[in-house]
This record gives C-alpha cells, sequence and structure tokens, in this order.
C-alpha cells in the first residue's frame, strides 16, 4: 500500500535522525543528566568566565560589597525595583537599538548579573555578551529578583 | 477526501517536473542550511526553543539535539529525489508547527530570535511567517506531485 509505504519511509528518517541526533550529542546528554544545564544551556567550557551562583553566594557577595551587580530586565522594572546598589544592562532593549557594543565594563572584577528568575533568559545573554567583550569573572544570580525579593533581602527603587 | 475533490485540489497544483526540481532544490537547501547551523551549536539552538517558553527544559534539550538532524536527512533527500514524498511530507508537518510556533510567539509578545538558522537568526516577525509559508507551499506542492505523476503513468 502506496500510504504505509510513505509512513514508514517518514518513521525511518525520524528513526535515523534521532538515532544520530543522540548518538553524536551523547556527551551532551551525559552532561544534561548530570544537571549542568538545570540553569540553561550554555557550555560552560566554552564561555570558562561565566559561573552560575546561589542566593547565598549572591547574598556573601553582596554584604562583602565584592561585586558589581547587573540588571538585565527592562528599564521599567529595574525603576520599580532592584537590586541596592544595581546597575541596570536592559538586555532587549540594548539589543534592539545595537547598543551592546556600547557596554564598557573593566575586565577584572567580579560582576553579578541577573534577571526575574528562572523564567527568564536575558542574565544568560548578557552574560554571554559580556565573556566576549573579555569580562574574567562573570557570575549569573539564576534566582534572580524573585528570590532576592523573596528572602527580604536590600532592594532600592527608582520611584 | 472523496476522489474528486483530491483531484480539484492536485489539478491546481503545480506539476511542472523542472519547476519542481527548483522546489526540490531550495526547500533541500534551506533546510540542509538550517539543520547544519544548529547542529554546530546544539546547546545555543536548546536555549533558543526554550526561549519560546512552550517546552518543558527536557524537551527543549531533546528537540534541539534530534531536530537539526531531521531537517538535514529531509533536506539531502529532497535534494538527491530518495524519498523525495516521505521527506516533503514531514517538512510540511514541520513547517506548519513552526507556523503555528511563530504565529502564536507573536501574538504573546515574546520578543526572540527564532533559531531558525544558527547564529544567522533574525527576530520571529511577519517576515519569518511569510518565509515559512512560502516553503511550505513548495514542499506540500512537492509532496503532492507524488499523486500527479501516478496518475500520469
Amino acid at each position: 500500500m502506496a500510504l504505509k509505504k510513505l509512513l514508514l519511509r517518514v518513521a525511518f528518517i525520524l528513526f535515523l535522525g534521532l538515532i544520530i541526533g543522540l548518538g553524536i550529542n551523547f556527551s551532551l546528554i551525559k552532561k544534561y543528566f548530570l544537571g549542568d544545564f538545570r540553569f540553561g544551556f550554555i557550555s560552560l567550557e566554552k564561555y570558562t568566565s561565566i559561573t552560575f551562583i546561589t542566593l547565598g553566594e549572591a547574598e556573601g557577595l553582596f554584604s562583602e560589597e565584592e561585586a558589581l551587580f547587573i540588571d538585565s530586565r527592562p528599564k521599567e522594572a529595574f525603576q520599580a525595583g532592584h537590586i541596592m546598589g544595581a546597575v541596570n544592562i536592559p538586555f532587549e532593549e540594548y539589543k534592539k537599538e545595537n547598543a551592546l557594543d556600547l557596554i564598557f565594563l573593566p575586565p577584572e572584577g567580579t560582576v553579578v548579573v541577573y534577571c526575574d528568575g528562572s523564567e527568564c533568559n536575558s542574565s544568560l545573554e548578557l552574560a554571554k555578551v559580556l565573556h566576549r567583550k573579555g569580562l574574567l569573572d562573570i557570575r549569573i544570580f539564576f534566582g534572580g529578583w524573585v528570590e532576592w525579593t523573596r528572602e527580604g533581602l536590600p532592594v532600592s527603587s527608582e520611584k | 477526501m472523496d476522489e474528486g475533490r483530491a483531484a480539484c485540489i492536485f489539478g491546481k497544483m503545480i506539476r511542472n517536473k523542472y519547476i519542481l526540481l527548483v522546489f526540490r532544490l531550495v526547500v533541500g537547501g534551506m533546510f540542509i542550511w538550517a539543520g547544519v547551523s544548529k547542529i554546530i551549536d546544539p546547546l545555543e539552538f536548546a536555549q533558543n526553543i526554550a526561549n519560546y517558553r512552550v517546552f518543558p527544559q527536557g524537551i527543549s534539550f531533546f528537540l534541539a539535539l534530534v531536530l537539526p538532524w531531521i531537517e538535514v536527512i529531509c533536506g539531502v533527500s529532497l535534494i538527491l529525489g530518495i524519498f523525495r514524498y516521505a521527506s516533503a511530507l514531514l517538512l510540511s508537518g514541520l513547517l506548519a508547527v513552526f507556523l503555528v510556533l511563530i504565529t502564536v510567539t507573536i501574538i504573546r509578545g515574546i520578543d526572540i530570535d527564532c533559531g531558525c538558522f544558527g547564529d544567522l537568526s533574525g527576530k520571529v516577525d511577519y517576515k519569518l511567517i511569510l518565509m515559512d509559508s512560502v516553503l511550505l507551499f513548495f514542499s506540500l506542492n512537492i509532496f503532492f506531485s507524488r499523486k500527479a505523476v501516478r496518475v500520469k503513468y
């Protein structure tokens, strides 16, 4: 039957794609199950200056005043409230205006990038840009604004 | 679908074998390019899928590993003419799903890169809908030429 033959061929292509795709990326699958990508799909071997930090670590850096906190959320969200002392680099707006090239930060020193929380990815994208700009120590605080405020940690606003 | 209606639809499809060859080359070439650009960096593509905020983390990862290979296999088979109808059917299905995803993303107002061509991806916007629609049209024509050929011979 022509239809059966057609569907068998479709299944064959899908199967072939599955075998090759999973086979070639076996090392990535292993990393996935080891939890390497639980915060986001990023190769930490490629982006050597990026690390993910927890709320506790972020709080430590904050209280020791050792890091510059960068808020990658939109301007309005930042103005409504942000981690005390943080500066705003609204990733999406800057990207749209091609302004990411204009960012200048010294390569030394620690920066902590954050956005809303696990649902947002602008902190990850901004961290990649900062890595390409040669910053040596970029921490992504993945819990972000949601976790920070949930714990009642110091915030400020511009309103 | 009864035979009369089917014949009517197929009648409207393009049957010229040279035009169909061009369609196969265009669709096949686009998908090989799209697939290879994603195979190079599966994690980037996984993040792109995750950005659509439709699939959970695990599914985004799985799709990022497998989907580009399916695209390349279909693209190659379209160009070589092996399993071309099965490939055209699969790609038509994929394009239809992409169209729905793009539309939903625009309606939800999520501003992201489409992730269609690796690093060279543009934004999810109306131009992308147009491009996918054209490819879907080409792909459906290739698939339905199967019936036309059988009737002819």
